[in-house]
């Protein structure tokens, strides 16, 4: 501060230094988080050894079973499940928000639990119902009554393609019926006015406008479908049908680690390259904002006829992506034979103890002491990543809009949306990359339950952000000021309008997280260890052993505590709709 | 109005009513105006304006009563819509514009064309001509979301006239912009009015707008007409109490008097001879802010009130003071020598402009 020549007033320097120690601190977290795992996975693919495992994965005897194959189901399963996402999800989104049918408001809610509904619990109520003898092990419900099950229809790729729509269709439906809601009455009126009939305006007003949001569904379900892991884990491997995703949990878990790694870059490659085209064909018109709002009012086709038809369509499709799967986890839980699932049902598998004739003489799960400790560990894990995530996806996001324009701004909101584009999978393999071996002094955190936290939180970066912001819009900047011109200290200002204000919509996007996470699986299981088992890891576990009850009954288990945390969230997002009235 | 030649009528909405469930949006309504009018419907929010005029568009149906264009019937309560909009030649111009957010500017004005089966050629002359008309050519590649208001605003209209619409609907389409464009385009909309000679029927809630553009204007309350003619008659010679407050700038005082003996008083104050009423015991005697005044001269009625406000007015002065809950407007040469609160004296003509019912209906 002493120099001779004058400087602008040395509060201005201060300031913008410390301008700067926030967004740089910010850079490193998310550097550190986001980053390192995946230069690290790179990294570790250009030793020797990684080169080695290129060339056995790309180019050798091998790369047929390790990448071609793989892939090839990986694509069908990308692109089936989109189409048939788009599709359902589009058919049921117009049914919805462009139609008068009947009971609209419970179709909407319906069509959007299903992606609640972990992927797994969808595979596992498939297993239950269409196993067929040819694994060995108790057949399903409709083979112990008689109906042959064809392999195909039992295994591989056909239920897994199923099983995959039915859960991410209610994203597509999610998405779509947003733009189509946001296609105003006005719009669509203007185009009547012109003498259009309905297929014209249909095809030359309705439908281009939502084109980026069907792009945006589309590739979003693609993305989702090729990293999956539950689903061909559970339904595809047994019949050794592999994805990228299982091939490459196959290879690390048996410790080819460099293989593994590769697998994973590519994984993140093929689902990039998907992203990227999507993002490209919609780019220039990118998101059609409805030119000045008053668009709330939705013009509605009248069905006719149709009406009640396809209101029980509808309703059909929700009833079996939601209802049907948990209702056949729970009566399975309950029955010792999958032949009879709604007789001599018992609590056995629940809290019956060990040594009896029916499941090998396991005890039921609430006497499993591994149990016991997953159900406290996932609970640990999802209270302590929604906190993290939300701790920094605020900062994140407040540092963000702060410095709107900087260059570390930028970098910023671009570094913080890059997990959206991992495969969990690819991710957490990255983190076993980066974190699998002793950094410096700092030991191996592999398999250590920190590891998952920070993980998972990382991964949990877009959506925390995302939050985060829309948290602070809430909170203008007049608001503050204007309580700032009341003479109101900080803290004050913090306490009487920022905290209420936030609040809510904190807790909201916490509990997301927290449903998010007790229901992963696909970055837990290859982060997870014996030592700090989690539900859907347990879960997995039975299942592959062929202890169907066990697993459905966890999954239950799982259902229930997102259920829960689901109406908590509900009722908080009431009471903020109530104050915005 | 045009009345004799019923079947030349551009418009005509005979016993025309809409109900939305328990609710009565418009009673009975009829009215008719020739080929080439611009009818404006002006009036507060929730009086029915739009409502009438989406049923003019075919976008809802009424209730009961017609609607004819050139004679020809094209909604009914009894049939329903009889002509879509093709059939009606009609175009609409939104109040949220309506702009299809994924075509350009040309694109948008290029699409009802298309629809009409115009072929290729016809449309880039259509497209080039309106683009000019409106002054947007250098915008026919952009599209809407990278335009300002006012240009949407101007996308809009050109999108509307150019299939050369027989009729031309507006709701409310200036209310999103700014006062000074709100001007500017008012004019604009005069030129294209001239410049096309559609029929239009414009609906607004602004009464400047109303009593500047219209050949006609109908004054909507409560889903009825209150009156119905020329602008300078409703302003000369108002029906209602409604249309007389509701209209002219600064808006005229409404007196309640009560007949003392055969004269009739404003809080005791005589105003005028009882006759005027004739023969009511209550009253309301309707004064023009001109025919109020601050300077108090011999024989003519004043009264008390106090002072509010005081504005200038095209080189007078606008003048609000209150007695009780009521507001009195003047428009006088000088400033007041007052302050907001004091009390000031308001002399008012010999003789009221009008004397209306309690009811609201003009008597004299």
């Amino acid at each position: 501060m002493s120099h001779a020549t004058p400087v602008p007033s040395p509060s201005g320097r201060r300031l913008l230094s410390s301008r700067q120690i926030v967004p740089l601190l910010m850079v490193l977290i998310v550097g550190v988080l986001v980053v390192a795992p995946l230069l690290r996975i790179l990294l570790a693919t250009l030793t020797p050894a990684g080169l080695t495992a290129w060339g056995d994965v790309l180019a050798s005897a091998m790369s047929q079973n390790l990448w071609w194959r793989p892939l090839m189901n990986t694509l069908i399963l990308g692109i089936g499940v989109s189409a048939g996402c788009l599709l359902l999800g589009g058919f049921v989104a117009w049914l919805v928000v462009m139609t008068d049918v009947p009971g609209r408001r419970l179709l909407g809610v319906m069509h959007t639990l299903p992606f609640m509904i972990p992927s797994f619990a969808a595979a596992l109520a498939w297993g239950t119902l269409f196993r067929n003898s040819r694994m060995g092990g108790s057949s399903g419900f409709f083979e112990s009554n008689g109906f042959l099950i064809p392999d195909w229809l039992a295994w591989g790729i056909v239920p897994v393609l199923i099983v995959l729509i039915a859960h991410y269709y209610s994203l597509a439906f999610t998405i779509i019926s947003a733009a189509l809601s946001s296609v105003g009455a006005d719009l669509v009126e203007a185009a009547q006015m012109t003498g259009a009939r309905r297929p014209r305006i249909f095809f030359g007003i309705v439908l281009p406008v939502v084109t980026p949001a069907l792009v945006s569904a589309g590739s979003l379900t693609l993305a989702g479908a090729v990293s999956n892991f539950a689903a061909p884990a559970l339904l595809g491997l047994p019949v050794r049908m592999q994805t990228l995703s299982t091939r490459l949990f196959g290879m690390i878990e048996i410790g080819q680690a460099e293989r593994g790694f590769v697998l994973a870059l590519l994984l993140i490659a093929v689902s990039g390259v998907f992203l990227f085209l999507s993002d490209r064909l919609v780019s220039g018109r990118r998101a059609f904002v409805t030119v000045t709002g008053k668009g709330g009012r939705t013009r509605r086709f009248p069905l006719g006829r149709w009406r009640w038809p396809l209101f029980a369509v509808g309703l059909g499709l929700a009833l079996l992506t939601t209802v049907v799967p948990v209702l056949v986890l729970v009566a399975s839980s309950l029955a010792p034979q999958t032949g009879a699932l709604f007789s001599n049902w018992t609590l056995h598998f629940w809290l019956g103890e060990g040594g009896g004739q029916i499941a090998q003489g396991q005890a039921g799960i609430f006497r499993n002491s591994v149990l016991i400790e997953a159900l406290f560990n996932t609970l640990k894990l999802g209270l302590v990543v929604a906190l993290l995530s939300m701790v920094l996806g605020l900062a994140l996001a407040h540092t963000i809009t702060r410095h709107k324009g900087t260059i570390l701004a930028n970098a910023l909101s671009q570094l913080a949306f890059l997990p959206l584009l991992i495969p969990s999978i690819a991710f957490a393999a990255a983190y076993i990359a980066l974190f699998g071996a002793p950094i410096g002094p700092l030991p191996s955190l592999y398999g250590t339950f920190a590891l998952l936290v920070i993980a998972a939180a990382a991964h949990n970066l877009p959506f925390a952000v995302q939050a985060g912001r829309s948290v602070l819009g809430q909170i203008s900047t007049d608001l503050e000021e204007s309580a700032r011109l009341t003479g109101a200290g900080p803290l004050r200002r913090m306490w009487a309008i920022i905290f209420p204000l936030a609040i809510r919509g904190l807790l909201a996007g916490a509990i997301l997280v927290f449903v998010k996470m007790v229901r992963d699986l696909s970055l837990v299981v290859l982060l997870f260890s014996a030592t700090s088992p989690v539900l859907s890891m347990v879960a997995y576990r039975y299942a592959a052993e062929g202890f169907m009850q066990f697993a459905n009954a966890i999954t239950v288990l799982i259902l229930v505590i997102c259920l829960a945390a689901s109406l908590v969230a509900q009722a908080l997002q009431a009471r903020v709709q109530k104050w915005k009235d | 109005m045009a009345q004799s030649q019923p079947e030349t009528d551009a418009i005509r909405i005979t016993g025309l009513r809409k109900t939305f469930g328990e609710f009565t949006a418009i009673p009975d309504l009829s009215l008719s105006v020739p080929p080439g009018s611009f009818l404006v419907l002006v009036g507060p929010s929730g009086c029915g304006k739009s409502t009438l005029l989406r049923m003019l568009a075919g976008l809802d149906d009424p209730t009961a009563g017609e609607i004819a264009f050139m004679g020809h019937t094209v909604s009914s309560g009894a049939g329903g819509t009889l002509a879509d909009p093709r059939q009606r030649n009609a175009g609409l111009v939104f109040q949220s514009y309506a702009l299809w957010p994924h075509m350009t500017v040309a694109g948008n004005i290029d699409w009802p064309l298309k629809v009409a089966g115009w072929d290729r050629a016809a449309r880039a002359a259509r497209i080039a001509e309106v683009l000019a008309l409106l002054g947007i050519t250098s915008l026919r590649d952009r599209y809407p979301a990278e335009i300002s208001g006012g240009q949407q605003q101007r996308v809009a209209i050109a999108r509307t006239i150019a299939p050369k619409p027989a009729i031309l609907l507006f709701d409310e389409p200036l209310s999103n912009l700014d006062a000074k464009l709100r001007i500017e385009m008012r004019a604009e909309l005069m030129r294209i009015h001239r410049a096309t000679g559609a029929t239009s029927v414009y609906v607004t809630h602004d009464q400047v707008e109303a009593m500047t553009m219209a050949t006609h204007v109908a004054v909507m309350n409560h889903g009825r007409v209150e009156q119905f003619g020329p602008p300078r008659a409703l302003l000369d010679r108002p029906a209602t109490t409604f249309v007389a407050t509701f209209l002219g700038t600064p808006p005229g005082n409404l007196l309640p008097v009560r007949r003392q003996g055969d004269r009739l008083l404003f809080e005791g104050v005589d105003l005028a001879p009882a006759a005027l009423a004739k023969g009511a015991d209550e009253a309301f005697l309707f004064y023009r802010a001109e025919q109020v005044s601050t300077a108090v001269a011999a024989g003519r009625p004043v009264v008390q009130a106090e002072f509010s406000e005081a504005a200038p007015m095209a080189g007078r002065v606008m003048v609000t003071a209150t007695t009780g809950s009521l507001r009195l407007s003047a428009i006088v040469e000088t400033h007041p020598e007052a302050r907001p609160g004091d009390r000031i004296a308001l002399s008012l003509a010999g003789s009221p402009d009008a004397v209306f019912a309690v009811t609201g209906e003009r008597i004299e």
